[in-house]
């Protein structure tokens, strides 16, 4: 099969979390940071080296800000709501997916949206124009999970912090892809989709935290920590990581992070803008092709691109991949938000994401079956005319 | 006899961020579950130390490990 929903989830995992995930299942069977016995803390000792391997990949310098969620959306609703929970209005992107935009327009206070535009300074002034005196948290994502364009983060993170507000990036589509430091970004919050860019098992998320106030707790429970009192814990990560883990997860997790950092994050992402910048040229110009973003330039672009065959559903044109043992997304992949800004809501798109395994010749293969299908289209339309 | 001490941290992510800054500073510490913990201990995840002591609490401290009580030990 040539898999190329990568954004949607990667496919395959790397030889080694598969292995690391059921040496977990073998070795660390106890409950972490519960029980206290030698399998118990041999568990808990697995599950900190991935809250440091995060940290450091991340730029954190406190491991003990690394939450384990059960994935990005959870990760993105413990800081809207936890941070909202008593005031505030939340200020987005009109790029949202919808795990922010739902959580967003349930907030009682309210929330603005500003418009992302291809000149960055222009979507620096429409944010700046959009934060009214009582906006409390920025969060946006890092990168359009259907477009690939980029929000501008750490220029994103100065023009919060300059007028008092929290700043968190929704990193779904682009942690493991593209650099991201905590410090020198200046993020508060980093929401991430480990089993994306990571190559963790699904089941992973994780919540980064440079706290500059208290998330409230969305979820109370066990944490192994201050069992006599009634009241959760405040301390990082027993706030906002309560009853047992997905520890088998979280080892994979680890070993994917050593997976993107063995072959080079940057060189990962190289490869795939390259297949992407092939295919791109490979439909680009062809009559009944469209494609809806400028070429995808290294730095400029999450590997992802969104094209259809004109006058033919996404959906469709899936489908028609499908029997042809080619898996992509098409539709409206969860951000109507960013389909209206493109003008695709319609329809939607079909999107293509490879990952550190794809190969040249299936981006090949792929376009050769997008131009089949556009000369099909375009004589049963000139048939019909 | 030499007097070890417990240093009383809480939780186990508090316990292993310890460890491993004591490690860092070439203090030999070792996780341990209180047999007998007070009310503020929760269950109880304690570092035993049995070099340094005091310089090791110190280190915890100025890392910004919550430090909840010691305990000297035989």
């Amino acid at each position: 099969m040539v898999y190329w929903d990568n954004a949607a989830t990667t496919w395959p995992k790397p030889a080694m979390v598969q292995q690391t995930v059921g040496q977990a299942l073998r070795q660390y069977g106890a409950n972490p940071g519960r029980s206290g016995h030698t399998m118990s803390l041999a568990t808990a000792e697995a599950v900190y080296a991935c809250r440091q391997a995060a940290a450091t990949f991340f730029g954190l310098s406190d491991p003990t800000g690394v939450i384990f969620t059960p994935n990005c959306t959870a990760s993105l609703n413990m800081v809207i709501r936890g941070v909202l929970e008593k005031g505030g209005r939340a200020l987005t992107s009109d790029l949202e997916h919808n795990a922010v935009h739902r959580p967003v327009s349930a907030v009682a206070w309210g929330y603005d949206t500003a418009a992302w535009s291809p000149d960055e300074e222009e979507t620096v002034e429409n944010f700046h124009r959009a934060i009214r005196p009582d906006t409390r948290l920025l969060v946006c994502t890092h990168a359009s999970n259907v477009f690939g364009v980029i929000l501008p983060i750490r220029r994103l993170a100065k023009l919060a912090h300059d007028h008092g507000l929290l700043f968190c990036v929704d990193a779904a589509q682009t942690a493991g892809v593209l650099p991201i430091h905590m410090e020198l970004d200046d993020i508060d919050y980093l929401c991430v989709a480990p089993h994306k860019g990571l190559y963790a098992p699904m089941g992973t998320g994780l919540l980064l935290c440079r706290e500059r106030e208290q998330v409230a707790p969305l979820v109370r429970g066990g944490t192994g920590s201050l069992s006599m009192q009634a009241e959760q814990p405040q301390e990082l990560p027993d706030r906002l990581e309560s009853g047992t883990p997905n520890t088998p997860g979280i080892c994979g997790l680890r070993a994917g992070i050593d997976f993107v950092e063995g072959r080079g994050r940057q060189t990962i992402y190289t490869h795939e803008i390259r297949l992407l910048q092939r295919v791109y040229d490979g439909l680009c110009g062809h009559p009944g092709i469209q494609l809806y973003t400028p070429r995808p330039v290294e730095g400029n672009s999450a590997p992802v691109l969104a094209v259809n065959v004109e006058g033919v559903p996404s959906e469709v044109i899936a489908k028609m991949l499908d029997e042809h043992g080619i898996a992509v997304r098409a539709g409206l992949h969860c951000a109507p938000l960013a389909h209206r800004r493109f003008g695709t809501l319609e329809g939607g798109t079909v999107r293509l994401a490879p990952s550190a395994f794809s190969t040249m010749q299936e981006a090949e293969k792929i376009i050769e079956k997008f131009l089949q299908f556009a000369e099909k289209r375009l004589h049963i339309s000139e048939n019909m005319v | 006899m030499l007097a070890n001490r417990l240093i009383f941290v809480g939780s186990v992510t508090n316990a292993m961020r310890g460890k491993k800054l004591l490690e860092e500073k070439h203090i030999r510490a070792f996780i341990q579950r209180a047999t007998s913990p007070s009310a503020g201990d929760g269950c109880g995840y304690s570092l035993l130390v049995t070099e340094d002591a005091h310089r090791a609490e110190q280190i915890l401290r100025d890392s910004g490990v919550r430090v909840i009580r010691t305990q000297d030990t035989l």
